[in-house]
Order: structure tokens, then C-alpha cells, then sequence
């Protein structure tokens, strides 16, 4: 079925690119493996939505090894999705990375403890292993230690930290007493595991004040000189939006799209429904625009991290609202 | 632009030197001169193009940045060292390696199973054994111990069947001998046949020292404490600190380069008397 | 022929290591979840769970036997053997960035051997830095080499292939400078009596006798591209292959996906240095060189 869909869209748009004149290409690289977290753009593209634009996009899948920012200085994306932490840490390097839409309200990020390794609170952090992601998905951990006076480097006192992988054996196999998890995926695989949520101790990072924007939109800025790639962006940003909006209300829907697009064939459809129907709760509160108070509040918590800030200085010109103001009009 | 004209001139005067030197008779002094020129000149093509083409610095940084940042980390590129390269590398070295030939030596009155094991073992060490690592990790912890599995299952393959291989070695007219001597099992093991096993051994045994340092630095990938050679590659290739990223790979090639001259350097000890030595 | 039985034996054994690692290894969990549950478990009640857990620590083999049956052989009745989930779809795509690495690999190896063999000045000077070249961790910044060649706008499967190239040129180099210096003096004096050119020497002596060598050492390139592309493919996992397949396989604790992709790449590996052993016995049967 959907193979005659893929083919008639192909047909068509072999017919109609004869008539307009050729789509401006986009290409944009996700931050992770193809995964309902990014269903608005697989369902822009598969809906057609870019098409409407005039788009011709292709999306980039991530994975562990891949740094958006580095794709993007490369010249290997037009458009890159990143957390705004690292992409404000990539700025300090002197890459000049601007926000141009955040699809993303809330955040998702939270650590999963067991109860039975003794974790009811933050107060019990001191003298216990936390699983973290690294590769600039630590910053929004280290800057939470940092407001609880917690040290990360193994002294006593603090945490003892430990790079975890890509899944959440760690916590199963008993090796630390929290992981990080996000609230669309790795909790539901300690959940699929046979742990019980009444096993759990889960602190979102929302509730603890320590939330900082995650999946945005990122250009370079000097591109966003040129006005036909303004142009081009302002397009991409309201018909990605469009698909989100989409995604929201079609969950299902969105998750089989999805599916289809997973390259590796690995992904299960009762996983990626159960993450689509998540990740609507994250994205419901975002039109695409940046909330300047979120912005405000991810900057300070970076600013104020303890001795060891994440970025040093107030960054100027990260982002821009030129975009989703003219997309949202 | 200068740039650019400067170093291929430099290249073309080096490669002349370089002609020159290897056309005298050889001696100590251009044994080491000319490949040292050699490794310059690629050092100043690296600096040339880098500057020449204004490549950024998160894609390629130049050497002489690379060497700016390694002299000012050295306490955390140590630190590394230590937790990958002595904890994880040669601990997991040592115990495949020294399991392989015990092994070997083990099965060795048994030409039974000698001929089930020569083709498993042949088979196995063509695999891409790295694929475990994930698995190690979950065994064994985040520790350098999971690392150590990870190289003693690299490096063991390898090291069995070259052993294997080294103990059929001697030929039917010495052990003749051994046996005209009345020499016992053992006796024979110890005086002729692991001595004539030593060149396939230490074959076995250097290309054992490349796997050993790939396998402990891949393995934490995924997932290791927040220190150690591969931990520190992959957050910093995050973090576009691509100048520490290189500062560890130069560590990662001179503790590879001085393992493999170390087990070259005993072999020529133990095996003065092979031709290929002699040379 | 006489090496069957006792290769058995030894693969018997293997898969009765297997079947006690598995029980070991999956004991805990079976007895935690027990725990959780409030039941006792009998010893035979354990070992029948652990032969059967969905995210075994380390699955049993008629566990992986089944996955790898459900994603080739079962695929293929069905007709969708190129389908995304069968694995030699993604066998195809490993196979391809492999062959393709291994290519090059040889090409440059020989051409480098060539070159050193006739110029002083390179065997002194290039030698040792190929020695060297693979002390440093290619495998580790496979993802950065991936990306800086991207931005070069470089194809995926030239990228994949770069990785696999770095791996097998070395073993090819090696052996070609061995097999080309191996005709002995007396053979080299006959080429000069002869008054043979270089060329000449080269092509109707060195090339020749260096054959053997050649092939040896294709055996073990192909198994070092093979490498190479499975690590190239950790990181560049939307393209697929059978590293994209045992990555997102540990990222959601498959581990029976682990081990299929596991042995389905051992079996690749297999097959190409079987492949290459056959090349080998042939040509160098039609050589007069075969032992």
C-alpha cells in the first residue's frame, strides 16, 4: 500500500516539477535514530506538507557518533536539530549556531532511580552511581549537580558518574542507582523490562527547576544573511510545524510514518506509538516560536552551573524569532 | 595561499633530502633521519592545508593547535592512559594472551582436537569480535574490567592458532633427535618445540597489541566511567573540542607504537637465532 | 576430509558452553523477577526460563537460531528478502561498503608495495609510518573521518568504505613487500644474465612469485574491511547494515538482535574468505604454484 502511495507522490511530483520551477533543497539532521521524537518532520515530508512549500527536504537520521553541530559546520545540513545547551556550548567553540523555531515546549529529560537501591530524593544523590548521557547531552545533568553542590568527579561527598550507553542496562543490572531517561523512550524500556512504575523514583528535570530547551531548530548564523535562505527557512519552519501539529492529533498515524522511515527495520510499532503519544505532551505547549522566558531560564541555569559553568559568558544573537514570526503569520 | 606554495616546496626539498640520505651507505643516522623527515613533512602538509584552506576547527584542527592542547591536559590525558591503555589494554593483553598459549600448549598432545581448534580458532579470529563489546559491557560493568574482556576476546584467537601453528613447527628430523636423546615430553616441549614455536608466537603476539588498545578504546563507547581514552574521544567529538579529540588520538598512536616496539624489541631477544632476524 | 569429526567436537563443545553460560548468565534475572513475583522457582522451572527470556544477558542458541530463521530464511518463503528487516538486506548493504573498502584497500596496497620494493627512499621513509598508521584507533574516530568527509559532500558508502580501506591496506602492503622481494638472488641474477629491464623483472618474476603472499593476505584484509565496515556503520546507522542492526539492538537491549547480526556477519566473513581461498586455489593451480 503504501509502496503505490510512495510511487503515485513520486508521479506526481515528477509532473509537477515540470510545470514550477525546481524545489530548494533542504536537508536537515536529526539529533537522534529515526524515532517518533521527530515524527512532525516525517510527517511533513510524507504528507506532503514540504512539497506544498516548494521544499524538496531530506532528513538525516542521528545516531551516538553523530554531533549535529559538527554535520552542520561541515556542510553536511542546511538545518540541524540540537539541545539548546550544547548549542550554546558549541558557540563558545565559535560555531555560530542560531535558533530559528522551537518545536519543543517542555522537556523530557528526567532520572529514573530503583527504590530499592535506597533513592527517594535528590538529599540521596551523595555516594550513589547516576547513568548519564554524554557527547553534550551532560550539560543539563552537570548544571543540576552543580545547583544541588553535588561534585561529579568522583570526590567524596558528590556522585559517581558513569557514561551510560544507548539503552538502560545500567539500571536493570544493577550497576547504578539512577539512569537518565527520557519520559518518550528509555522509561518505557525500564517499563518494558518488568520493572514497575511503583519501583521507581522518576525526577523530571521540569520539576526541578532545571529544565533546559531540547530539539530546536539550529542554522548557521551567517547563512541567515542571505534572504532567499530566510526565505527558504521561513517555509521549512511552517510546514515542519504543520506536520507537528499533525503528529499531535494523529499519534497512530504519525508513528506508523515513522516506522516506515526506520531504515534499520528494528523499531517495534507498540514502542513508537506509546512515544508519539508522549512526545504530543512536550510539544502541545509550542507553536514552533521560542518562549524568551524558557530561553531566559535555560541560559541562567547554564550561567549559574557552580565552578564549572557550561558556558562562560551571556551568549547574544543565539536566537532569532525573524523566522517562525514570519512563518506564523 | 603562501601557505600552500610553502609546504609543497618544503615537500619537494625533503623527498630530494631524502633520496640523498638513502642513497649513502646506511647507517644509524638516516635509519632514523629519514623517516623522521618523512613524518614531518606530513605534519606541515596537515598545518599548510589546514591554515592554507581556512578549514574550521571543529572539522580538522591544525597540529599545531592539536600539540598546544595535549601539553596543557596532560594530567587528564594521563588519567586516561592509565584507566584505558594499563587497566583496560594490557591487563585484558596479558590474560588472553597468556590463556592463548596455555591453550595451546594444553591441547597440544592432543592432535584431535589440535585439528577441531585450528579451524573454529581460524574462523573466529576473522570475526568482527568488537561486536561483542556491547554485551562485555553488560556483563562485566562499566569498569575497565568489561574492557579487559572485551581485548582478552580479541586478542585470543589470534594468539591460539599462531601458537598452535608455532608448535608443529619443529620438523621430524629434530624431534627425531629429541627422541634419539630419550627426551621426555616435557623436556622436548621446553628445549625445542616452544622454541621453535617463538617466531608464530610473537607474530601472534604484535598483531595482538594493535587489537588490544582498538578493542579497550571501542569498548567504552559504550558505556564506561567518566574517564579513559575512548570516553574522553567521544564526549569531546560532542562537545566539538576536536583538538582533544587529536591530543588523545596521538597518545592512542604513541602508547600503540611503543607496545608493538616493546614486543618487537623482546622477540628479537628471544629469536636472535631465526633467519628472518638475522637478516 | 579427516578434520570433520574432531571440528565437531570442538563446535559441540561450544554449544554446550553456550547452553551453560546462557543458564548462568540469565539466572539472576529469572530469579529476580521470581522475586517480584513472590513465587519460588524450582531448579528446572529457572532453567526453563532462561531459555526463553525476551532480553536474555545472553540468549541460547536456538534463541538466536530462530531470530536469525525469522529474518533470512522465513523473509525469503514470504518474498521479501530485500525487505528493511531481513538481515540480508542488511547483510547486502555491509557486504557492499566491505567490497568496496577491500577494493581500494588492495589497489592501494599493491601500488604502495610496488613503490616501496623499487624506491629506496620510500621503504625508508613510508615503512615505518604505515606501522605506525595502525597503532592509531581508526575504529574510534571512524564517526569524526564519516563526518569531515561528509562535508566534502562524499557519498555514505565511499565514507563506510574509507574506514574499510584504512583497515585492509595494511595486511596487503606487508605482504606484497614480502611476496615481491621473495625470488631469491639466484633468481634475480638469472633476470640480469637474462638482461631483463626492471619492468620486465617485475612482471615475469616479482609479480609472479609474490602471488601466494598476495593471497594470504587478502584473506586477512577482507576480514579487516569487514571490521571496518560494521564499525563505519555504528555510525552512520541510517543507512543500515549489519552495525546499524547490533546498534540499535544493544539501544533497546535486544540482545537476541545482537547475536543474530553477530553470526550473520561471522558468516559473512566466512563466506568472503572462503570465496577468496577458492580464487586462491585455483589461480595458483593454473600458476603450477599450488603445494
Amino acid at each position: 500500500m503504501k509502496k503505490i502511495v510512495t510511487t503515485a507522490l513520486a508521479g506526481a511530483m515528477a509532473l509537477g516539477a515540470s510545470f514550477a520551477q525546481a524545489a530548494d533543497d533542504v536537508t536537515l539532521q536529526l539529533k537522534w535514530v529515526t524515532q517518533a521524537q521527530f515524527a512532525g518532520y516525517y510527517v511533513a515530508q510524507d504528507k506532503g506538507f514540504y512539497e506544498e512549500e516548494d521544499l524538496n527536504v531530506t532528513i538525516k537520521p542521528g545516531g551516538p557518533d553523530i554531533a549535529p553541530a559538527q554535520v552542520i559546520a561541515g556542510g553536511g545540513a542546511d538545518v540541524v536539530l540540537d539541545w539548546m545547551p550544547s548549542a550554546l556550548a558549541s558557540r563558545e567553540k565559535g560555531l555560530d549556531l542560531v535558533n530559528i523555531a522551537q518545536p519543543y515546549k517542555s522537556s523530557g529529560m528526567m532520572l529514573t532511580c530503583r527504590k530499592d537501591a535506597g533513592v527517594s530524593s535528590p538529599d540521596d544523590f551523595p555516594g550513589k552511581t547516576l547513568g548519564v548521557w554524554f557527547f553534550g547531552n551532560e550539560y543539563p545533568f552537570l548544571s543540576w549537580m552543580s545547583k544541588l553542590g553535588l561534585k561529579t568527579d568522583g570526590s567524596d561527598g558528590g556522585v559517581t558518574v558513569l557514561k551510560q550507553g544507548f539503552n538502560v542496562d545500567p539500571l536493570l543490572q544493577k550497576q547504578a542507582a539512577c539512569v537518565s531517561t527520557m519520559t518518550y523512550n528509555e522509561y518505557w524500556q525500564v517499563i518494558d523490562a518488568g520493572l514497575t512504575p511503583e519501583e521507581l523514583v522518576v525526577f523530571k528535570y521540569e520539576d526541578q527547576g532545571v529544565a533546559t530547551l531540547e530539539d530546536g531548530m539550529y542554522v548557521l548564523g551567517e547563512n541567515l544573511k542571505d534572504e532567499a535562505f530566510k526565505d527558504k527557512m521561513v517555509r521549512f519552519v511552517r510546514a515542519s510545524m504543520k506536520g507537528w501539529k499533525y503528529a499531535e492529533e494523529n499519534p497512530d498515524e504519525a508513528a506508523m510514518i515513522v516506522l516506515d522511515n526506520d531504515a534499520t527495520g528494528a523499531q517495534t510499532e507498540k514502542h513508537q506509538k506509546r512515544m508519539m503519544s508522549e512526545v504530543a505532551k512536550l510539544t502541545a505547549g509550542s507553536n514552533g516560536a521560542l518562549d524568551e522566558a524558557d530561553y531566559r531560564r535555560t541560559v541562567d541555569s547554564l550561567l549559574t552551573a557552580g565552578s564549572d559553568p557550561v558556558i562562560t559568558k551571556e551568549p547574544e544573537g543565539a536566537y532569532t524569532l525573524e523566522i517562525t514570526d514570519a512563518a506564523l503569520k | 595561499m603562501i601557505w600552500i606554495v610553502f609546504v609543497l616546496v618544503f615537500w619537494a626539498a625533503a623527498w630530494r633530502v631524502n633520496i640523498v640520505l638513502t642513497a649513502q651507505k646506511p647507517n644509524r643516522f638516516n635509519a632514523f633521519a629519514v623517516p623522521a623527515l618523512f613524518g614531518i613533512t606530513l605534519l606541515l602538509l596537515w598545518e599548510g592545508f589546514v591554515r592554507g584552506f581556512g578549514i574550521s576547527p571543529v572539522l580538522l584542527p591544525a597540529p599545531s593547535a592539536i600539540a598546544v592542547t595535549f601539553s596543557q591536559n596532560l594530567p587528564v590525558l594521563w588519567g586516561d592512559f592509565v584507566q584505558t591503555f594499563v587497566k583496560g589494554a594490557l591487563s585484558g593483553y596479558i590474560i588472553g594472551c597468556g590463556a592463548a598459549i596455555l591453550v595451546a600448549v594444553a591441547v597440544d598432545r592432543s592432535p584431535f582436537l589440535q585439528r577441531g581448534l585450528l579451524p573454529v580458532g581460524n574462523f573466529v579470529a576473522a570475526l568482527p569480535i568488537i561486536g561483542l563489546a556491547p554485551i562485555m559491557v553488560m556483563w562485566f560493568g562499566f569498569d575497565w574490567q568489561s574492557k579487559a574482556a572485551v581485548v582478552v576476546a580479541m586478542v585470543f584467537f589470534p594468539v591460539l592458532v599462531n601458537t598452535v601453528q608455532g608448535l608443529q613447527a619443529s620438523d621430524a628430523m629434530q624431534r627425531d633427535l629429541m627422541r634419539t636423546y630419550a627426551a621426555s615430553y616435557p623436556q622436548a616441549l621446553m628445549k625445542l618445540r616452544l622454541p621453535a614455536a617463538m617466531p608464530f608466537i610473537f607474530n601472534g603476539l604484535k598483531i595482538a597489541t594493535t587489537l588490544a588498545l582498538i578493542g579497550a578504546i571501542v569498548a567504552e563507547f559504550f558505556g564506561s566511567p567518566i574517564k579513559g581514552m575512548g570516553f574522553r574521544i567521544s564526549t569531546e567529538v560532542g562537545r566539538l573540542a576536536l583538538d582533544m579529540v587529536w591530543a588523545e588520538i596521538a597518545v592512542a598512536a604513541i602508547a600503540g607504537s611503543a607496545f608493538y616496539g616493546l614486543v618487537a624489541l623482546l622477540e628479537k631477544g628471544v629469536t636472535f637465532w631465526h633467519p628472518s632476524q638475522r637478516g | 576430509m579427516r578434520n570433520i569429526l574432531p571440528v565437531l567436537t570442538v563446535v559441540l563443545a561450544v554449544f554446550a558452553l553456550w547452553y551453560g553460560g546462557a543458564v548462568m548468565l540469565n539466572k539472576n534475572w529469572a530469579y529476580d523477577k521470581a522475586e517480584r513475583a513472590g513465587v519460588e522457582l524450582s531448579f528446572g522451572e529457572m532453567v526453563r526460563d532462561t531459555m526463553t527470556q525476551e532480553k536474555p544477558r545472553l540468549p541460547p542458541p536456538h534463541q538466536v537460531g530462530a531470530e536469525l530463521w525469522k529474518t533470512t530464511g522465513a523473509m525469503v518463503q514470504r518474498g521479501r528478502a530485500f525487505s528493511k528487516r531481513s538481515l540480508i538486506y542488511h547483510g547486502w548493504i555491509t557486504l557492499s561498503s566491505t567490497m568496496l573498502g577491500f577494493v581500494f584497500g588492495t589497489g592501494l596496497g599493491i601500488l604502495l608495495a610496488i613503490g616501496i620494493v623499487h624506491n629506496r627512499a620510500m621503504d625508508k621513509s613510508v615503512m615505518p609510518w604505515i606501522i605506525a598508521s595502525q597503532t592509531i584507533p581508526i575504529l574510534a574516530i571512524a564517526p569524526m573521518i564519516v563526518v569531515v568527509l561528509a562535508s566534502a559532500q562524499v557519498d555514505d558508502l565511499i565514507a563506510k568504505g574509507v574506514i574499510s580501506m584504512y583497515l585492509s591496506f595494511f595486511p596487503v602492503v606487508v605482504g606484497m613487500v614480502k611476496g615481491l622481494r621473495s625470488p631469491d638472488h639466484m633468481q634475480m641474477d638469472q633476470m640480469r644474465t637474462w638482461n631483463a629491464s626492471r619492468g620486465q623483472t617485475f612482471w615475469k618474476l616479482r609479480l609472479p612469485a609474490s602471488a601466494p603472499y598476495l593471497f594470504a593476505s587478502l584473506k586477512v584484509g577482507i576480514a579487516a574491511s569487514l571490521i571496518g565496515a560494521v564499525v563505519a556503520e555504528l555510525s552512520l546507522s541510517q543507512d543500515g547494515g549489519l552495525g546499524a542492526r547490533m546498534l540499535v539492538g544493544s539501544y533497546y537491549g535486544q540482545t537476541v538482535q545482537i547475536w543474530s547480526a553477530l553470526i550473520a556477519a561471522a558468516t559473512l566473513a566466512a563466506l568472503m574468505v572462503a570465496s577468496i581461498g577458492l580464487v586462491q586455489r585455483v589461480t595458483l593451480k593454473r600458476m603450477g604454484m599450488a603445494q
